[in-house]
């Protein structure tokens, strides 16, 4: 099992006990009154059969508060999942945090930050870069949105194939145009398992396909995300505690439906609330507003006992690896791990969900290792006080450098990051003025060049390949694919 | 540690595990079992070298280095004192004296540079911390020194290094005694502008720049 990091201390609470029960009884009332629309006639059924108030012509649910508290119950407080390797496996919820990368559509140029899709090598080799690194602990959706010269309805699935065979980590399995029959099935060639995704569109809505692809994901027994993507402002308030509420119903909408579905299911709540810039209508990507969104989702999460992630911390709206870059992935995700999150996608992303690299993702395992071991507090005993050396080592000149105690300790105490310019002037400039980009490009180099994912079997490899196979000959009879 | 285990390799093993018990114990039996003293000097030479090229390529840091030194500096006096008695005869080597200015009572780095060039053979005679300028010239008069190590931490300090160079041209001594200084308050601009001869970062580089120049 993969440790992550364990919070040693009291989780954040942005809002009082008050507050957290104004946001449940607003949510619960949500969903009652207002309800939610589901365009998806087995759920509306689902719904129906479960107490719930269905108006088949509006195709509006309201969930009474029994039925949402009752699936609320459903939900185990912590799980494990279950990778290829048990090395990978993980343990979701409590205390732990795990860190995974965030998807960008295509790599972008170190140079000119000019996008472009990445080829097929790229895609494969980002995927190694993130099984290599220590502090990736699962994988998103997809790296990258396929890769030069496949047909846009593989993308999903070549994806899948692609973080099977260079990773052994968990990943999440998307859906397009129905990939998940197809991705589940990979997945389960590859051996373990892998998060399935529901989300709604905001607001208080379901497309057909989502949750078409949820009921596949739980049949197939997979662990659930329930997802949302509400932007303040624009699909949901521009409060942050209305937004709360919507996307509190939003979220609550999918967990009973999952629970309905199949009891039971593993789930984990999944922020990705953004505030809106108001001049281009796009995420406002590192706004702090959708960070005390994210301090309060976490809390509301924490006290409805559901474990809780965020895929809004790892992206930014610079177009570049620079100053803005750095300060709209740290924050908010140093703020939503504090807050409790148990899985923080940081890793890889650089511009919105358009562009990722693999040097921004080495460059990213240090933020995580700098926040995790934060998240590990202090330790204190007899050892660490170290009252005795203090009395033997006195005052000047007495000193602690080459002391036992410290070369046993500094270690643990402190982060080494692997990409971080800590060179003193002169080295600095007899290096050749390197900064932590540099080091990040040569670690790159160094990765690809040594890290070996664990292969698959060649029984396991022909399977996926027949998969992908009939898969494209479906997309054919679909008239997908030419 | 068993005593099976051969003295010289015993001394080895404490410098590169920073043990400064087995480093004197194994001084110790060096003295007792009559080993062959420069072999057990060139055994810490080797040993400490080994430690400045993983701290010179990343992989050990700060404390190894300090904990490597001092299992070495446990170690020479005990092998020093009887290279002494015994007058056994040490190849010619260049004389160093080293200290912290006066005004500043840092010596972990200093002392560090102290290790690495007895570790290379040189003969250091370490005047401490919070040096006059008249304690130095006296000691590079006393020991015709090759070379005048100094060492500042603080930048309020780092100024006296000039007026030790300055009292060196007075004495007549600047011709024939190489400065070469560090310390965290200084730059290699700084070691220029004052007329020093060389500048190292850090320790693990002191034994070089003395040797290139001494020239020997």
């Amino acid at each position: 099992m993969l440790k992550g990091f364990n919070r040693n201390f009291k989780p954040l609470e942005i809002l009082t006990e008050e507050q957290v029960e104004s946001i449940h009884q607003g949510t619960l009332n949500v969903l009652q009154e207002v309800g939610v629309q589901i365009l998806h006639d087995r759920a509306l059924e689902l719904f129906q059969q479960n107490d719930c108030l269905v108006d088949l012509d509006e195709k509006r649910v309201r969930i009474p508060p029994s039925v949402v508290e009752e699936c609320i119950q459903r939900c185990p407080s912590s799980f494990r999942v279950k990778a290829r390797e048990p090395k990978n496996d993980l343990l979701v919820g409590g205390n732990r945090v795990y860190f995974r990368n965030f998807p960008g559509m295509d790599t972008v140029d170190l140079e000119t930050w000019e996008r472009r899709a990445p080829t097929r090598k790229e895609y494969y080799d980002l995927v190694t870069v993130l099984d290599a690194l220590p502090n990736v602990h699962a994988l998103s959706g997809y790296p990258y949105f396929g890769f030069e010269g496949l047909p846009e309805v593989m993308k999903m699935s070549e994806g899948e194939a692609a973080k099977a065979r260079n990773s052994s980590k968990i990943q999440i399995v998307t859906h397009s145009q129905s990939s998940e029959i197809f991705s589940i099935r990979i997945v389960k060639a590859a051996g373990g398992e892998a998060f399935g995704i529901a989300h709604p569109a905001s607001p208080l809505s379901y497309y057909p396909e989502a949750l078409e692809a949820l009921f596949r994901f739980t049949e197939a027994g997979f662990p659930m995300h329930a997802g949302s993507g509400l932007i303040m402002g624009a699909t949901g308030p521009a409060t942050i505690a209305g937004s709360t509420v919507s996307n509190n119903a939003e979220v609550l909408a999918l967990v009973v439906l999952i629970q309905l579905a199949r009891p039971g299911t593993r789930l984990i709540a999944n922020d990705f609330v953004h505030a809106q810039d108001m001049r281009s209508g796009a995420p406002a990507f590192g706004d702090i507003a959708s960070s005390l969104h994210v301090a309060a989702f976490h809390q509301i999460c924490r006290w409805y006992g559901i474990p809780s992630c965020t895929s809004l911390t790892g992206v930014s709206s610079s177009k570049r690896i620079d100053f803005q870059l750095a300060y709209e992935k740290t924050i908010p995700t140093l703020l939503a791990a504090l807050a409790g999150s148990n899985i923080v996608d940081l890793h890889s992303a650089i511009n919105a969900e358009l562009t990722a690299h693999p040097v921004q993702a080495i460059l990213d395992d240090d933020i995580a290792e700098m926040i995790g071991r934060f998240l590990e507090g202090v330790e204190v005993n007899d050892e660490t006080l170290a009252l005795d050396l203090i009395e033997e080592v006195g005052p000047i000149p007495g000193q602690f450098l080459d002391k036992a105690h410290t070369r046993k300790w500094w270690r643990q105490e402190q982060c080494t990051p692997q990409a971080t310019d800590r060179l003193s002037y002169p080295e600095w400039l007899q290096s050749g003025k390197r900064s932590a980009i540099d080091y990040a490009k040569e670690k790159h180099e160094e990765i690809l060049a040594t890290h070996k994912p664990t292969p698959l079997t060649t029984e396991q490899e022909a399977e996926i390949e027949a998969i992908l196979e009939e898969q494209e000959e479906y997309y054919s009879k679909h008239g997908l694919l030419a | 540690m068993g005593r099976e285990i051969d003295p010289i390799e015993q001394l080895k093993e404490a410098i590169l595990t920073y043990d400064t018990e087995l480093a004197a114990d194994a001084a110790q039996r060096i003295v007792a079992e009559k080993v062959d003293l420069l072999e057990a000097l060139g055994a810490m030479t080797a040993a400490i070298r080994l430690i400045g090229d993983d701290f010179s390529s990343g992989l050990l840091m700060l404390p190894d280095l300090v904990g490597a030194a001092s299992a070495m500096t446990a170690a020479t006096p005990i092998i020093e004192e009887e290279i002494k008695k015994t007058g056994v005869q040490r190849q010619g080597s260049g004389s160093v004296v080293v200290g912290t200015v006066f005004g500043d009572i840092h010596d972990i780095g200093k002392n560090m540079v102290v290790t690495f060039l007895r570790a290379e053979g040189l003969t250091v005679h370490d005047l401490g911390i919070n040096v006059r300028a008249e304690g130095f010239i006296e000691a590079v008069k006393e020991h015709n020194a090759d070379i005048l190590a100094m060492s500042a931490l603080l930048t309020t300090t780092a100024p006296e290094m000039h007026k030790v160079i300055s009292a060196l041209e007075n004495e007549g001594l600047r011709e024939n005694t190489k400065v070469i200084v560090g310390g965290g308050a200084i730059t290699e601009v700084f070691a220029d502008s004052i007329g020093a001869e060389g500048y190292g970062p850090n320790a693990p580089g002191a034994p070089a720049l003395a040797r290139e120049l001494i020239g020997r």
